[in-house]
Parts: C-alpha cells; sequence; structure tokens
C-alpha cells in the first residue's frame, strides 16, 4: 500500500524543518551550546503560551499589525493612483517616473529619523515609512500592468462601442490585477519589515519592540518566542494575500513573485 | 532635444520641493530640527574636507559591502546548487520559503546579544539578509534553463559540472543581477537599522548622535550620504550587469 | 550482413500528463543501417519527436526495445548529435563559441577549435558573423549555426528535429540542398524528422510515414531517386509519385488526428 500523493507531498515539504527543530533541540539538550543562549524549543513554547496568556504577546501583535496593515492600505492607495496616472499621462509619467527610478536605490528608511522630527515617535511615523516604502513596488507594477495590456484588447473594446470609462473599468482594470498583485506580494512583506524595523529603532509598542526588550533583558527565550509570533504573521500575510489573488484574479494559474 | 526636456521634467518635482524648502528656511519658517538645505549641503563639505565624512562612510560602507558579498555568494552557490540537485532543491524550499516573509532584521535584537555590537554582528546579519533574495533569483533563474540547453549540453557531451556552471549560470544570469540590485539595496537598508541599534561609528551612529545633540544639520548629512550611497552603488551594478550581459538580452538593457 | 546502427522493436512510451496517462508511442519497429537517411513525416503530437528524443537519450523507453549497435540507449551522448527544432543555441555565447561548445565539453584546446569553426562558418556562410550573438540573428541563420554546431564534433548520427520548421519557403529550399551536399560528403546516418512531405522524400533514402497518436509505423516508403540530387528532382515525375503516395498515407492520419483534438 503506498502512502496517498497529498500526505506524501506533505511530508516531503516538512521533513527539512523537521530535522532542523530536532537538531535544534538535540544541541541545546545536549549543552553543544550555552542554554543561555539557546534555549530548548520547550522553554520557547511556554514562553510562546505565557505571551499569548497574559495578552502581552497579543497585544504588541496588534500593535505591529495595526500599523503594517494602515500604511500598506495607504499604499495600495497610492500606488494605485499613481501606477494609473503615470500609465494614462505621460505627462504624469515623466514627472513622476524619474522620482522612482532614481528613489528606488536609496534606503527610505533612511528618512526615518527625519519623519520622527516631523510627526514624532509612535505609530503615525511607522505608518508614514511604511506608506513610502511600500508605494515604490505597488505604484512600479500598476504602472506596467496598465501598460502591458495589448492594445489590441482596447481597440476591440472601442470598435464593440465602449465607452472610455467601460474600457477602463472592464478592460485596464481586469488586465492590470495580475501586475497589482505582484507588487502586493512584494509589498506586503516589505510593510511588516519596516514596522518591525521602526519598532527595533526605538518604539515602545509592537512586537520589534518586544524583541528587543527581551533581548536586552537576557530573555531570549521571550525574544525568540515573539521572533516566532513575527514568522508566523509574515507567513500567514502572505497566504492570505496569494489566497485573495487567486479568487479576485482568478483567470490566472498563479500569482508568481518573479515576473 | 526631447531628451533635454524629460530630464528637465523629471527633476521638476524634487528641485521644486528642495528651493521650496530653502525659501521657507530663508524666511525662517522652518521649525527648529529641519535645517536650510544650504546648511545641510555646507555641512556636508565641511565634513568632507575635514575627512570625518569618509570614516564615517567608510565604516558603514565596509559593513555592508562585505555582509554584501558574503550574503551574495551563499546565495549564488545555494541557488545553483538547488536547482542542479534535487535533494538539495527538496531540503531547502520549504524552509527557505517558510523562512522567506519572516524579516531577518527581527533577529538584530538577538543576533547582538549573542555575538555582541560589534561589526561581526552586523556583517552577520546584512549577510543573512542578503542571501535570500540572491538564493531565490538565482534558483528561479536557474531553475527556468530550457529543457533544450539542458538537452544540447548532454547531447554535446557535457558532465555535470560543466553544465551547472556554463548553461544554468549564464542562463540564471540575467535574474541573478536582479536579485543582486535588491541584496545591494538590502545591505545599505540593514546595514544602516543596524548602526542604528547600536554602533561606535558610521553613519547610523551619525545620526543617533546628531539626536542626541540636537545636530540636526548632522544628522540630514547622514541621510543625504546614505541616499548618495545607495544610488551611486545601484548605478555601478546597472553597469556591470550591462557588461556581463551584452548582446546576450538586448531586452534586457532596460530594466 | 552487418548489424544495423539503430534497432527498434515493439517499441512503446507513454508520459503521465495531470493524472491521466497519454500514450506516445506503441508497437514502433525501425532498423536503420549505418550511412542511412531516414525521414520520418506524420501529423502534429504523433509521437515523431519522442521518439528522437528517445534516441537521444533525453527519454526513456516505457516497452519494447531501443538498441544502438545492439545495446540499450540510456543517456545522451556526442555521438548521437541532435539538433533540435527551437535550435537551443546559447544566447550568451557567440556564434563561434556557440559552434565549438561541443569541442570544448570534449577538452578540445583552443587552437583546435578555432580551426573546425573557421572551416564550418565558411562552409555555412556566416564566417562574418562568428562574433555575432544569436539574438542578432535570423531564424534562418540560427538554424544554420545550430547545425555546424552538431556537426563541429563530427558525431556519428544526426537526429534533427524539424530543423527547418521555422524557416520560411526561399530558405528552406536553400538549407534542403546544402544538407544534401553535406550528407553527400559526410555519409552519415540521419533520422530527420518534417512536417513537409517534398522535404522528406528529397532527402531520404527511407520514408517513414507515422500513425497518429499512439505512434507506430503505417507505411515505409523506399525512395529510389539517384544520388546525388540536384533540387529540381522535385519535378520529376517518380518524384511526384511518390509524393501522392505519401499524402494519400499521411492524410488519413492528419485527419485522424485532427478528430482527437477536436
Amino acid at each position: 500500500m503506498t502512502v496517498p500523493q497529498p500526505i506524501r507531498h506533505f511530508l516531503l515539504r516538512s521533513y527539512p524543518i523537521i530535522v532542523l527543530l530536532v537538531l535544534y533541540e538535540m544541541m541545546t539538550r545536549f549543552g553543544l551550546v550555552s542554554q543561555r543562549l539557546l534555549p530548548s524549543l520547550v522553554l520557547i513554547a511556554r514562553q510562546l503560551w505565557r505571551g499569548l496568556e497574559n495578552g502581552d504577546l497579543v497585544h504588541h501583535t496588534s500593535v505591529t499589525l495595526y500599523r503594517t496593515g494602515f500604511g500598506f492600505s495607504l499604499a495600495l492607495v497610492g500606488g494605485v493612483v499613481i501606477g494609473f496616472a503615470m500609465a494614462q499621462s505621460r505627462l504624469a509619467e515623466k514627472l513622476i517616473d524619474p522620482i522612482f527610478t532614481f528613489g528606488y536605490p536609496i534606503p527610505k528608511i533612511a528618512l526615518y529619523p527625519a519623519i520622527v522630527l516631523l510627526l514624532g515617535l509612535g505609530s503615525r511615523s511607522t505608518i508614514a515609512l511604511v506608506f513610502l516604502e511600500c508605494i515604490y513596488p505597488i505604484a512600479i507594477h500598476v504602472h506596467a500592468g496598465v501598460r502591458s495590456v495589448n492594445r489590441s484588447l482596447v481597440w476591440a473594446a472601442r470598435s464593440m462601442g465602449a465607452s472610455r470609462a467601460r474600457i477602463f473599468a472592464r478592460v485596464l482594470v481586469p488586465a492590470s490585477l495580475p501586475f497589482l498583485f505582484t507588487g502586493l506580494r512584494i509589498a506586503l512583506p516589505l510593510a511588516l519589515i519596516v514596522t518591525i524595523v521602526t519598532e527595533i529603532i526605538g518604539e515602545s509598542e509592537g512586537l520589534g519592540y518586544y524583541i528587543t526588550f527581551s533581548s536586552a533583558s537576557f530573555e531570549y527565550a521571550r525574544a525568540l518566542a515573539a521572533f516566532v509570533v513575527v514568522g508566523v504573521v509574515g507567513f500567514c500575510l502572505d497566504r492570505a494575500l496569494i489566497y485573495a489573488g487567486g479568487r479576485i484574479v482568478f483567470w490566472q494559474k498563479s500569482i508568481s513573485i518573479m515576473e | 532635444m526631447a531628451r533635454l526636456v524629460n530630464w528637465g521634467l523629471g527633476l521638476l518635482l524634487p528641485a521644486a520641493l528642495i528651493v521650496l524648502w530653502q525659501y521657507e528656511g530663508w524666511r525662517n519658517a522652518l521649525p527648529r530640527y529641519l535645517p536650510m538645505p544650504s546648511v545641510i549641503a555646507d555641512q556636508w563639505l565641511e565634513m568632507l574636507y575635514s575627512g570625518e565624512l569618509f570614516v564615517h562612510a567608510g565604516r558603514s560602507l565596509f559593513r555592508a559591502l562585505t555582509g554584501f558579498v558574503i550574503g551574495s555568494m551563499f546565495g549564488l552557490a545555494l541557488g545553483l546548487a538547488a536547482a542542479a540537485l534535487r535533494p538539495i532543491e527538496d531540503f531547502c524550499e520549504p524552509l527557505i520559503s517558510l523562512t522567506y516573509p519572516i524579516p531577518k532584521i527581527a533577529a538584530l535584537p538577538i543576533i547582538f546579544a549573542w555575538f555582541g555590537l560589534g561589526d561581526e554582528s552586523k556583517v552577520i546579519i546584512i549577510a543573512v539578509s542578503v542571501f535570500y533574495p540572491l538564493y531565490v533569483a538565482t534558483f528561479a533563474g536557474a531553475k527556468v534553463t530550457t529543457r533544450e540547453h539542458i538537452w544540447a549540453a548532454r547531447n554535446m557531451g557535457a558532465g555535470r559540472w560543466r553544465i551547472v556552471m556554463h548553461v544554468l549560470l549564464p542562463s540564471a544570469l540575467p535574474q541573478i543581477f536582479n536579485g543582486l540590485r535588491v541584496g545591494l539595496a538590502l545591505s545599505f537598508v540593514v546595514m544602516f537599522v543596524a548602526e542604528l541599534v547600536s554602533s561606535s561609528q558610521g553613519l547610523g551612529y551619525l545620526i543617533t548622535f546628531a539626536q542626541d545633540n540636537e545636530r540636526f544639520d548632522l544628522m540630514f548629512v547622514a541621510i543625504v550620504t546614505i541616499g548618495i550611497f545607495g544610488f551611486i552603488a545601484d548605478r555601478l551594478l546597472l553597469v556591470v550587469r550591462r557588461s556581463f550581459l551584452a548582446g546576450y538580452l538586448p531586452a534586457a538593457e532596460r530594466q | 550482413m552487418p548489424q544495423p546502427v539503430i534497432s527498434v522493436r515493439g517499441l512503446g512510451k507513454s508520459f503521465q500528463r495531470a493524472g491521466k496517462t497519454v500514450v506516445a508511442i506503441r508497437n514502433f519497429d525501425l532498423t536503420v543501417e549505418e550511412g542511412e537517411f531516414i525521414a520520418i513525416v506524420g501529423p502534429s503530437g504523433c509521437g515523431k519527436s519522442t521518439f528522437l528524443h528517445m534516441l537521444g537519450g533525453f527519454e526513456s523507453v516505457s516497452e519494447g526495445e531501443l538498441l544502438l549497435d545492439g545495446k540499450p540507449v540510456l543517456a545522451p551522448g556526442p555521438d548521437r548529435g541532435m539538433v533540435f527544432q527551437e535550435f537551443a543555441l546559447f544566447p550568451w555565447r557567440t556564434v563561434a563559441e556557440n559552434v565549438t561548445w561541443g569541442l570544448e565539453a570534449q577538452g578540445k584546446n583552443k587552437k583546435e577549435c578555432r580551426a573546425i569553426a573557421d572551416q564550418l562558418l565558411a562552409m555555412i556562410g556566416l564566417a562574418q558573423f562568428r562574433d555575432h550573438y544569436p539574438a542578432e540573428l535570423s531564424g534562418g541563420m540560427k538554424q544554420r549555426v545550430a547545425i555546424a554546431r552538431t556537426l563541429a564534433y563530427d558525431p556519428r548520427i544526426l537526429l534533427m528535429d524539424e530543423p527547418f520548421g521555422s524557416l520560411d519557403a526561399q530558405n528552406r529550399e536553400l538549407m534542403q540542398e546544402e544538407l544534401q551536399a553535406i550528407w553527400n560528403d559526410t555519409r552519415k546516418t540521419v533520422i530527420f524528422i518534417t512536417h513537409d512531405i517534398e522535404e522528406a522524400i528529397y532527402l531520404a533514402d527511407r520514408v517513414i510515414v507515422f500513425t497518429a497518436r499512439p505512434g507506430r509505423t503505417k507505411a515505409e516508403l523506399r525512395i529510389d531517386l539517384p544520388r546525388p540530387r540536384a533540387i529540381d528532382v522535385k519535378k520529376l515525375n517518380t518524384f511526384l509519385e511518390y509524393r501522392n503516395r505519401a499524402w494519400d498515407l499521411l492524410r488519413d492520419e492528419v485527419l485522424a488526428a485532427r478528430k482527437e483534438f477536436a
């Protein structure tokens, strides 16, 4: 009797993680590494549970999620608007595109201290930075998406008597959606990263802060537990986006991160 | 002629912003913490001449580039290996896709705690961060090597090593350069953040120092410098890329 | 009686595609002597390319036997030079470098490579393009480079998968003549796949008509036209007779293949 396909597939995918976790646990148990630096998985799990129980982790996670989500949403709106503007108007493209091409390699995070000066510490600066960082990939991809719309599609629509508005809504928007989602898939991890980074640098709330604070107090199990939470959050957000993408852009097989 | 107009239009918005900024400063209407562009430029030049800028910028650059090179090498090597050998792919792919969305930078405080606050920790975290885009790009690029190319190579008697180095690798080169671009930008970002958290020299340190001493002009000098670095590094990479991919894929010329 | 170079008996090949089993070839027999030029014609998707891939060692045998000099084919190798339909030139190397790729893989030194490259490039008429990249060449030129590349390491057998498929009608004829000339000089064993019946008859000693999927031999035509064949052999009556016979045989299969995909 052979093992059924889906189970076999799952085992194949998860065995490396299991192997590593086991190795890790053995390393800490057998004292190959100091127990202080690398707490055993059990300890980490315990801290994870405790943090969830007493609401600490939950609170900080929700703060991080709020900042990530809000900043990302703003960037989504802004990116779409700018992307469309650039695609539809030559003038807009000439004005804005250089900012994107030249601004791309400049680490937006370098502006964070300046933003903090303007908006003060707290969620506002973080959201502003997330907005700045994420608007790039989204706008670029939307721009490319609208530009890529096959001229013959537009011409076909026009010869069938469609108005400009109809063409916009029924042809341009759907055709550029796959590109939008590729951009979103790139932007979402960025949003999370930027949020965590700002929290590490100088916040008093959020998962980044929690990790910093725990590490500083030598509570490595707690720090690692929070790290795990970050991983889970990042993973879930990514999956959620893939799912949403699959439903909304149902005609495309899969949204790949490399275009 | 059209070229010039395009250039002009492109610079319009940023230039307007700077002019407005300068104007407001001239009118003394700027908040305390926002120095005029002319003041910033002054300070920048002063630090350049005194050599101080080199000290900090050099340190930052050293960390970023070291981490970048190390991370890239590992990412490239493992990406190729995974594309060439099924067992390696089976082992790495689940791990990488699981940990990919995790901001590696979240491990920064932990790494600092383990390895101290020195350069090693920073280089480590930079290398780990850069590893990912390089691995993903190399793996993806090598994986889509056309079947016929590999068959042609085998047909001509090429051994496995030759196939990896002379077919998979060149095939993946455009994608690898994309990964390098992302990795390079990333190395500056991570370096900057790591320095902000803790360092004794470098552009990030300069900012913390500036914040502590209310020297906002210094802060902007650091910000501007890192912006310039990021930009120049990227342009250099594009030049390198163009020479590597010459004639190879004319479409890849413009990114 | 010398052993045939290639011996195929009861050959079968099936694939798994989206959970279903697709039988590409079933019960295919063929014997090829050294120095023969064999052409295979058949409807699209009938398994001709698959057969060539199996001969080349890229696909495995599902059923039956496929012998080369009496031994089963296990892996690709430079003794069976393959010319792909899509050329498969390496875009990151120049024309000259592409031509010598196989030689380099076999460890020949620079000087030898250069000499052979020069000779071949002159023969295919692309000597002045030696330092250009494939992206700068037309389809016809790329195909010539692909053929030159395969000839460079002098394989014993040539496997050609619709090599002139992407060429326009004019270039096609020229290439057919050139191939004829090359084969006349070297007398290699050639397995040549094509859609074009006239092309097959012009070039081959024997034309195998493949059935629709699952593919096997429908009929074999021995072409008794004198060699060397000038291009205007195509106007001869005997040629037209062959052509009509072949088309009659093929037509049924093409229709059958159409029905399958309908």
